[in-house]
């Protein structure tokens, strides 16, 4: 391998891992929380990303009961991942009163939660396909802005050979990067990263100490559709709309992610997220068909070697 | 009635198969573990029967016409792919209950993802074209294959009415209820939760080698994630407290598209909803799983069906 095709991979790599990564934080963040996973987030992140695709006033294809409408306006695109995150954000919390609480306020087992999002997130992808039909969407560099139409690549200099890197790559581990540093920081930080971590370590008691849990609840699925959106987004500005299913397969990528990391854990879903991105990267091209195997390989060999994962401590089974 | 069975023979056999999946993933539900691995067997059992069948030449797979295959051969086949079913099911088994809850369900579907892969990659497989022209034994209307269809899935019938009866059936729920009781009881977990994995991958593995012969056709996309959602839908719609339940809800909701569309060509409903009857199956499946978990936990039916209703002796005062 050239030192120029490795550092391509090792660019790439750190742009899906971000995205991973920050697509891995909405499981977390509702995990930690309830101590559930969210099936439903794959569904939101597709969402989110055809929310956008929506927003910028790009018209949709030929099949679908909406087939060829668009909007009448058309936002810019900061401004329309922005939005397409907001509503994504609402649907984490709509999700949370349909598929979460009625089972929550019944004490039932989390299982049957996990099979509730689950319906949910099946109902939500093939109501996309229903509307808009199952077509590719990418989004234009045009609709970017005109720094990406004439900054498509930006080259390092390294030794004396030029490495060209797609600048839209580089944006994106950036976002990614500052998404999980404003997410620490509001964990950490923040009243609101307290109260949340209080309700996360012990609900009932939280709630005596006068922390109103359910809107908590509430603040933790719009966080986590919020930035599942986002990542949404990020992934169609890289390789596009792959369809209504593509959240479901990146879903089931994002739980390998965070059991890697161990569950729950911020810094863990990070670490998680960029070693999946990696190993993804530095497939050789020879075996690029086993790609998508590799997540779940390592999730299996996770689970079965350090169930709590990378960074996680393991916890002690009481009875 | 002949034109009904015609129209229908196809419909039919695969309504007994997606109950016999639908038990398949039941199996291990008995012991409160949540395994979506049965595709992963399903397509393993394919496979095996379709590369065992189907013949090559010059490296390509032939089609043809008119050759029928023993259906004893196909019984042998389903042999083999339960043995192989069983071996697999024993050494991922093994390794992965002593996972629980949530952690076994994500383990089972990164061995159903991974599986899928190696068939997508694999020259065995017919990598993404999967596997053509497997050999048929009956000519015509596939109806005739609910000969194998039909006595299977009554013999899984007796089977669990048994099992549920047994002492095998009884420690399984014993431990769905509570783990740490039924071991205090002297039941060894770990023995009875492999066993309901095995049993329901040996099942799922024998009915993917039939299936094999009934599609003809076999590829990766017969053991996705999409089909552990749809039997784990046939088990929790269904019920999951009675086997009753999962073949009730593998050969209904199999049923339930053709019933949809009919429905959708009544004259006089409007274009989006005759449209949503026919391409929106999936979402009314998403829908009745997520209501079907939060307003029948246990499912639609559940094992009241098998107590007499007594009358109340009238009180000797």
């Amino acid at each position: 391998m050239t030192l120029q095709n490795f550092l391509q991979n090792l660019l790439n790599g750190l742009a899906i891992g971000g995205v991973y990564a920050i697509f891995a934080l909405g499981y977390t963040l509702v995990f930690s929380i309830l101590g559930i996973i969210n099936f439903a987030h794959g569904a939101i992140f597709t969402l989110g990303a055809y929310f956008t695709y929506a927003l910028t006033g790009s018209p949709f294809g030929f099949n679908g009961v909406l087939a060829q409408s668009r909007l009448p306006f058309g936002l810019p695109f900061l401004l329309a991942g922005l939005g397409g995150a907001i509503l994504a954000g609402f649907t984490g919390i709509l999700i949370e009163r349909i598929a979460f609480k009625p089972l929550r306020a019944r004490k039932a087992d989390p299982l049957l939660t996990l099979v509730s999002s689950l319906g949910i997130a099946i109902a939500i992808v093939n109501l996309i396909q229903y509307l808009v039909g199952a077509e590719i969407y990418s989004f234009p560099a045009s609709k970017l802005g005109r720094f990406f139409v004439e900054n498509p690549a930006v080259f390092f200099e390294v030794g004396d050979s030029r490495v060209p890197v797609r600048t839209v790559q580089i944006v994106i581990f950036a976002v990614s990067m500052v998404i999980v540093a404003l997410l620490t920081y509001l964990m950490n930080g923040t009243k609101l990263g307290k109260a949340l971590r209080a309700v996360a370590e012990d609900t009932t008691t939280a709630s005596l100490l006068g922390i109103d849990t359910d809107r908590l609840i509430l603040a933790t699925f719009f966080l986590s559709g919020f930035i599942g959106g986002i990542a949404g987004t990020l992934v169609g500005i890289s390789v596009g709309i792959n369809g209504p299913y593509f959240g479901i397969a990146f879903g089931l990528k994002g739980l390998a992610v965070i059991v890697l990391g161990g569950l729950g854990d911020i810094p863990g879903a990070v670490v998680g997220g960029i070693v999946i991105g990696l190993a993804e990267a530095f497939v050789p091209a020879d075996y690029v068909g086993y790609k998508d195997a590799i997540a779940f390989a390592l999730l299996f060999i996770v689970l079965l070697v350090r169930p709590q994962g990378i960074l996680g401590r393991a916890v002690v089974q009481k009875v | 009635m002949t034109e009904f069975l015609n129209t229908y023979g196809f419909l039919i056999v695969s309504m007994m198969f997606a109950a016999m999946l639908g038990l398949s993933l039941y199996l291990p539900l008995m012991t409160g573990q949540l395994s979506l691995a049965s595709p992963g067997f399903y397509a393993l059992g394919g496979y095996t029967a379709a590369v065992i069948s189907a013949r090559i030449e010059n490296g390509r797979y032939l089609i043809e016409d008119g050759l029928r295959y023993p259906a004893t051969y196909i019984l042998l086949e389903m042999l083999v792919a339960a043995v192989l079913c069983a071996i697999l099911a024993l050494i991922v088994g093994i390794a992965a209950l002593r996972l629980r809850g949530i952690y076994l369900a994500l383990a089972t579907i990164a061995f159903v993802e991974i599986l899928r892969v190696l068939s997508l990659n694999l020259e065995i497989t017919g990598g993404a074209t999967g596997i053509f022209g497997i050999p048929q034994t009956f000519v015509g209307n596939k109806l005739q294959y609910a000969a194998f269809a039909a006595p299977m899935l009554l013999i899984c019938a007796f089977f669990m009415y048994r099992l549920e009866r047994t002492r095998v059936g009884r420690a399984f729920t014993a431990i769905r209820e509570d783990e740490l009781a039924a071991a205090a009881m002297g039941i060894n977990n770990t023995f009875y939760k492999v066993l309901a994995f095995t049993m329901g991958a040996v099942l799922a593995g024998m009915v993917g080698a039939v299936s094999a012969h009934f599609l003809n056709t076999w590829n990766a996309r017969q053991g996705t994630f999409d089909a552990s959602i749809l039997y784990l839908a046939f088990v929790i719609i269904g019920g999951s407290r009675t086997f009753v339940g999962p073949i009730m809800g593998g050969l209904l909701l199999t049923a339930l598209p053709e019933v949809l569309r009919g429905i959708s060509n009544i004259d006089g409903l409007p274009e989006w909803l005759s449209l949503l009857l026919i391409d929106g199956r999936l979402i009314i499946y998403g829908l009745l799983i997520a209501l079907g978990s939060i307003f029948f936990p246990q499912g639609l039916l559940t094992p009241d069906i098998f107590v007499r209703r007594k009358t109340k002796a009238p009180s000797t005062e």
